[in-house]
């Protein structure tokens, strides 16, 4: 059977939702480009792929209608490549990517594109008509609880203090906005069309935060509590596409691949703590691959907030050395459905880029869930 | 005739900026020039940081912040070109003939041939910056004087000399009277024109003499303000407001063009007091203090005054003087023949102030009129000097000034003699005339004022909280009548007496809800609602309730238009009024919301309904069940008002079609026509059905409630009226496949309402808003 692999990565600008460059972009357009750009720098035979796994947290508008089938269309791709959207929150093109694999594994298809999109300024976050469950709502599930109260929640079990959350957010821009000066984010933005001509760089990274700054904002979820918009991924706007093909393919089509998917996982946990939700799915993806922690050279974990990412960082005993190297989504920005593929992505990228041997990506997911993936170097 | 397409503004000062930004609200694009500053890479930095201001400022300039994106920036250097294209060229630059000559010259290069320039000098003759200017752009020239801030203050005084060309004087008028809704004052070119020239003498005197007699600032400005009919800041707070430090100014300039036997040049000089505040720069509310200060003290705030003899602060004490109890019962006139020093100061005030300004006419104006009407528009005096005198009686003020051994100018002997400066004949009102007749009072064309009809005749229909006017062409106008313009049953019965009497005759095409305010309605008498649930007639008030949904919904649906024009606050059931209507035609200034959340109640009147219609009609609105309820939600259960009928418009309680008329004057004209064009072929809008979420939609709104709870933005009782609310807004029991109607939706209200009023801290909220005029965050 087929080892998977990842053999390409790329990504659009990402942009703060609603006042950012891409805000008038339309997030299949965007995708469309994005997709393009892939098998453009891929050299991918656009024949040979079986399918678009398009990761989307809220599928509606003008993310709905399938955009997964969509992209093709607005990438130029061939009527047989097929289409689909996969939704799990934030999870969703991790899961692309994940759902390839299986594919693969089973001999249902060679090349696949795992996408990922999200137009945080055109479909808000919760859809236009939420519609939750009342008999789940007036039993006191906490099954639609907000995002910034489990980071609150994660906050006060895990006593993350609001000083130490500053710098962590702090230390993602300072390393996003590194990178960002020294071109590293040159070779995975692919330009879209956006708000006066085409944007070819992040708009969320701020070169100039600083604690002094982050210690003046007020809390912006509990009244009493310590997150901040500062300490939040911020709205945005973007979309991310990878490439996940068998090895035998790639080898056969020339393709040089970046990592091998070892294994993956995810896992359910209660949803007033779902940022801790990677803990429990990086331990099943380590189990799965027959790998200890502290042999993992290079991780990605999202950083949908400083409190949570550090909860999870702090009870798995990860090494903030080598986490989030280019800055995580803090400062870069977590357009929901495009973060899963960004960071897998990335996590490839990074293992050819600093000649590394193994990586983690991992992410908490809204609703109480964790998902992983576990990689190594080609 | 030639219009104003386009404007520019050169100047981004406060005023210059302001001015932009009204123009704007009138619709029309305008260009904001400023100098290029010293040390700032950005050569745009004046005119870009005025509009960044702008967008700050409260009370706002701007009507809605939209309108910030049809000024266009630039600087005096790189862009006079952009005037290339103005059809009004406006000056507001500092006061310095030498400047403003230099920038006419630069103008003139680059404007189009037959565009207006104006300048907005509040001291410069007009002869003198019409010096030396060349011919053709003399016969575009003239002053046009905006008050501060330009958008709230009526008053617009034009200034034009014998060479300006005729229409560009009636096409600027027009524009601002129509399209920026000022009281347009054509005045003399005479130094200060007519509000300053007054308003600079009457400010001054106020200082002067209540230093003389020793009044506190808190004293002076309680009698120079209520009993007066002048805005409470009096004289000592309109100074704080306006800066002290443009007295000096505007003195130094009056003193330079007046004759040396003018009344003004006798009190012009700088008492030390003011000497010793312009020099520490407490210069008023833009600097750190002025006549009054306010004080943090921890947590607290304590406003403090200053004292006019030693120049400390200390704690404000509100004025208790004999002669503002006499003023309460016996008037102005009661108030000046006190022999305290509070009547003392009154008498200075009135038998100078007054009296400088009898003595201006014909001078400054020929008509009296225009003095009243520029005092009222310019500095919001509720009456002008000539009706203030006429309040006291003419021939007593003249009598009165001649036992003082004061002269009595010639006007005022005239108006003593005739009986009055104003009358009113054949149901007219009537000025005095220089000459000693009486001349109609002529309103503009497209001007008609319900006081106006009032004077002439009798209501149609009365009782003591609502009058029916015929206002012309069989067009009825409503008009509240009751304390603040509250509603009670008393209104809902006058309602249904005057669809009676509509239906009843022919005659009658439809009908305008109006009155001249100052707010439209205030809302439904709360203190009522509370007397009902401390007795617990509980039957009662549902009855009421109903009542009230019953007769809105019969004015909806009655066989003829009725058009709403608002001006002022329309809130809570004044608002329902609104949103009942066939179309609104709002004032500018409309400031409109449902704010029954603040006393611990919902809209019961069919606000929610109207609100839940207007939204589901909306073609912008996403589809779906939740947008409708969730934006009515989001709107109600916040208590949101508008701070412009544009803001209103915004928010969903004006509709397209609906229109906004900028001055208040046109306002009843503009609503009468509406009546009568809908009349053509009127259908009354039938009772409709739409689908709402139900459950899932409390569901979606509580959890929302949950988050806004842990940010501290929602009170514990905020959680009981807002889950009220969310049960009707989303229709209650009902499903999305399902269709609700409009009856249903009302009993919801109905419910929700009831059980609200039974609820002790809704009654703890009324309590304290009728106690406090404020809401309880309980």
């Amino acid at each position: 059977m087929s080892n998977v692999v990842i053999a390409g990565y790329v990504r659009s600008a990402f942009h703060l939702a609603n006042k950012g460059a891409l805000r008038k972009t339309r997030p299949d357009d965007m995708i469309g480009a994005v997709i393009k750009g892939l098998v453009d720098k891929t050299k991918l035979d656009p024949a040979d792929i079986e399918d678009i796994i398009m990761g989307c947290a809220f599928p509606e508008g003008e993310q709905g209608f399938n955009i997964g089938r969509i992209a093709a269309f607005l990438s130029g791709l061939p009527v047989s490549v097929a289409g689909v959207t996969v939704n799990r929150f934030c999870g969703s093109s991790m899961q692309s990517i994940h759902q390839a694999a299986g594919s693969i594994k089973m001999g249902a298809g060679d090349a696949f594109i795992c996408a990922g999109v999200e137009s945080m300024s055109r479909i808000p976050m919760g859809g236009f008509n939420p519609m939750p469950n009342p008999g789940l709502v007036s039993a006191g599930s906490k099954a639609y609880i907000g995002m910034g109260e489990t980071a609150e929640n994660l906050a006060d079990k895990y006593q993350i203090a609001r000083a130490k959350q500053e710098a962590f957010a702090v230390e993602s821009h300072k390393r996003a906005a590194a990178a960002q000066a020294a071109g590293k984010f040159k070779d995975e933005i692919i330009p879209v069309k956006g708000e006066g001509g085409m944007i070819d760089a992040d708009g969320c990274i701020r070169a100039d935060s600083t604690l002094e700054a982050l210690a003046g904002l007020k809390p912006v979820f509990k009244e009493t509590g310590s997150v901040t918009a500062g300490t939040s991924s911020p709205l945005t706007d973007g979309a991310s596409a990878v490439l996940v093909c068998s090895e035998e393919y790639a080898k056969k089509k020339g393709i040089k691949p970046l990592a091998r998917i070892l294994s993956i996982a995810v896992a359910g946990c209660a949803p007033e703590i779902m940022g801790i939700g990677p803990v429990p799915a990086t331990q099943k993806a380590l189990a799965r691959a027959g790998l200890k922690l502290n042999q993992i050279d290079i991780f990605e974990v999202n950083e949908a907030f400083a409190a949570q990412s550090l909860s999870v960082i702090q009870e798995l005993g990860i090494d903030l050395t080598k986490t989030n190297l280019d800055g995580g989504a803090i400062a870069i920005g977590h357009p929901l459905g495009a973060s899963g593929g960004r960071i897998t992505g990335k996590a490839a990228a990074l293992l050819q880029r600093e000649k590394k041997k193994y990586a983690l990506s991992t992410m908490c997911i809204g609703g109480g869930q964790g998902i992983a993936t576990v990689l190594e170097a080609m | 005739m030639a219009e104003i397409k386009k404007a520019a503004v050169i100047g981004a000062g406060v005023m210059g900026a302001s001015i932009a930004a009204h123009i704007t609200n009138a619709g029309v694009p305008c260009v904001l020039l400023d100098i290029v500053p010293k040390d700032n890479p950005n050569r745009n930095a004046i005119a870009e940081g005025a509009v960044a201001k702008l967008l700050k400022t409260d009370p706002a300039p701007f009507m809605s912040k939209r309108n910030a994106s049809l000024i266009t920036t630039g600087n005096t250097e790189d862009h006079m070109n952009l005037l290339a294209d103005c059809d009004w060229i406006i000056e507001a630059v500092i006061e310095n003939l030498e400047i403003k000559k230099t920038l006419y010259r630069k103008v003139e290069e680059t404007r189009k041939k037959g565009s207006v320039v104006s300048s907005n000098t509040s001291t410069i003759p007009l002869k003198e910056l019409e010096a030396g200017m060349p011919a053709d752009m003399v016969q575009d020239f003239m002053i046009t004087h905006f008050f501060n801030p330009p958008r709230y203050m009526r008053l617009l005084e034009l200034v034009a000399s014998s060479k300006t060309k005729k229409e560009h004087l009636t096409m600027i008028r027009d524009f601002c009277d129509v399209r920026l809704g000022k009281g347009v004052v054509i005045c003399k070119d005479t130094p200060g024109f007519i509000g300053n020239r007054i308003g600079m003498y009457w400010l001054q005197t106020g200082v002067i003499e209540a230093i003389n007699l020793g009044l506190t600032v808190d004293e002076a400005d309680a009698i120079a303000s209520r009993p007066f009919g002048i805005p409470k800041t009096g004289v000592f707070g309109l100074i704080d407001l306006v800066g002290l430090d443009l007295m000096p100014h505007i003195t130094k300039s009056m003193l330079s063009l007046l004759p040396k036997t003018d009344d003004y040049v006798r009190i012009s000089a700088e008492p030390p007091v003011i000497t010793t505040m312009l020099q520490n720069k407490w210069i008023g509310r833009k600097g750190v203090s002025g006549f009054y200060r306010v004080k943090k003290d921890g947590g607290q705030k304590i406003k403090e005054s200053l004292n006019l003899t030693t120049a400390q602060y200390a704690p404000s004490v509100k004025a208790d003087l004999p002669s503002l109890n006499a003023s309460k019962k016996g008037g102005l006139k009661a108030l000046v023949e006190s022999p305290d020093k509070g009547g003392q100061y009154a008498w200075k005030l009135a038998s100078q102030g007054l009296t400088y300004t009898a003595a201006l006419v014909p001078e400054i104006a020929d008509r009296i009129t225009d003095v009243d009407e520029a005092m009222k528009d310019g500095y919001g005096w509720g009456k002008g000097p000539f009706e203030i005198i006429d309040d006291m009686g003419a021939k007593w003020f003249a009598d009165k000034l001649a036992a003082d051994k004061k002269p009595v100018p010639p006007m005022l002997k005239l108006a003593a003699e005739k009986g009055g400066f104003y009358r009113t004949e054949g149901g007219k009102l009537q000025y005095l005339t220089t000459t000693g007749d009486y001349a109609d009072v002529v309103r503009a064309p497209g001007v008609l004022k319900l006081s106006d009809v009032k004077r002439a005749g009798k209501p149609v229909l009365k009782n003591p909280s609502a009058k029916v006017w015929d206002i012309g062409d069989g067009v009825l106008c409503f008009e509240f009548t009751s304390r603040a313009n509250s509603l009670d049953p008393l209104t809902m019965a006058a309602y249904k007496d005057t669809i009676k009497l509509i239906k009843s005759d022919k005659k009658w095409k439809g009908l305008v809800v109006h009155n001249e305010g100052p707010n439209f309605s205030v809302g439904a008498n709360i203190g009522l609602v509370l007397f009902a649930a401390n007795i617990a007639v509980w039957a009662e008030l549902e009855s009421q309730i109903e009542e009230g949904q019953k007769t809105y919904l019969a004015l909806k649906q009655a066989p003829f238009p009725v058009v709403a024009a608002p001006l002022g606050m329309a809130l809570g059931g004044g608002c329902e009024i609104l949103l009942h209507s066939d179309s609104i035609q709002a004032h500018a200034e409309t400031y409109t919301g449902l704010v029954e959340v603040g006393v611990g109640v919902i809209p019961g009147w069919g606000g929610c309904k109207e609100m839940l219609l207007r939204f589901k009609n909306d073609p912008k609105m996403p589809k779906g069940p939740i947008p409708a309820s969730g934006k009515a939600f989001e709107m109600i259960g916040t208590a949101q008002v508008s701070k412009s009928a544009f803001e209103a418009k915004e928010m969903g309680i004006l509709r397209k079609d609906d229109q906004i008329t900028m001055n208040r004057d046109r306002l009843l004209a503009d609503a009468k026509a509406k009546v009568l064009k809908l009349a053509e072929g009127y259908q009354p809008p039938k009772d409709q059905v739409i689908s709402l979420p139900g459950a899932g939609g409390v569901a979606a709104l509580t959890v929302a409630l949950q988050g806004m709870q842990l940010q501290g933005k929602v009170t514990p009782h905020d959680m009981v009226v807002s889950l009220a609310l969310a049960k009707v807004l989303t229709g209650g029991n009902t499903d999305p496949v399902d269709t609700i109607s409009e009856k249903d939706i009302l009993k919801l209200e109905r419910q929700a309402f009831l059980e609200l009023a039974r609820n002790p801290a809704t009654l703890a909220r009324m309590e304290v808003m009728l106690d406090t005029g404020k809401p309880l965050r309980n």
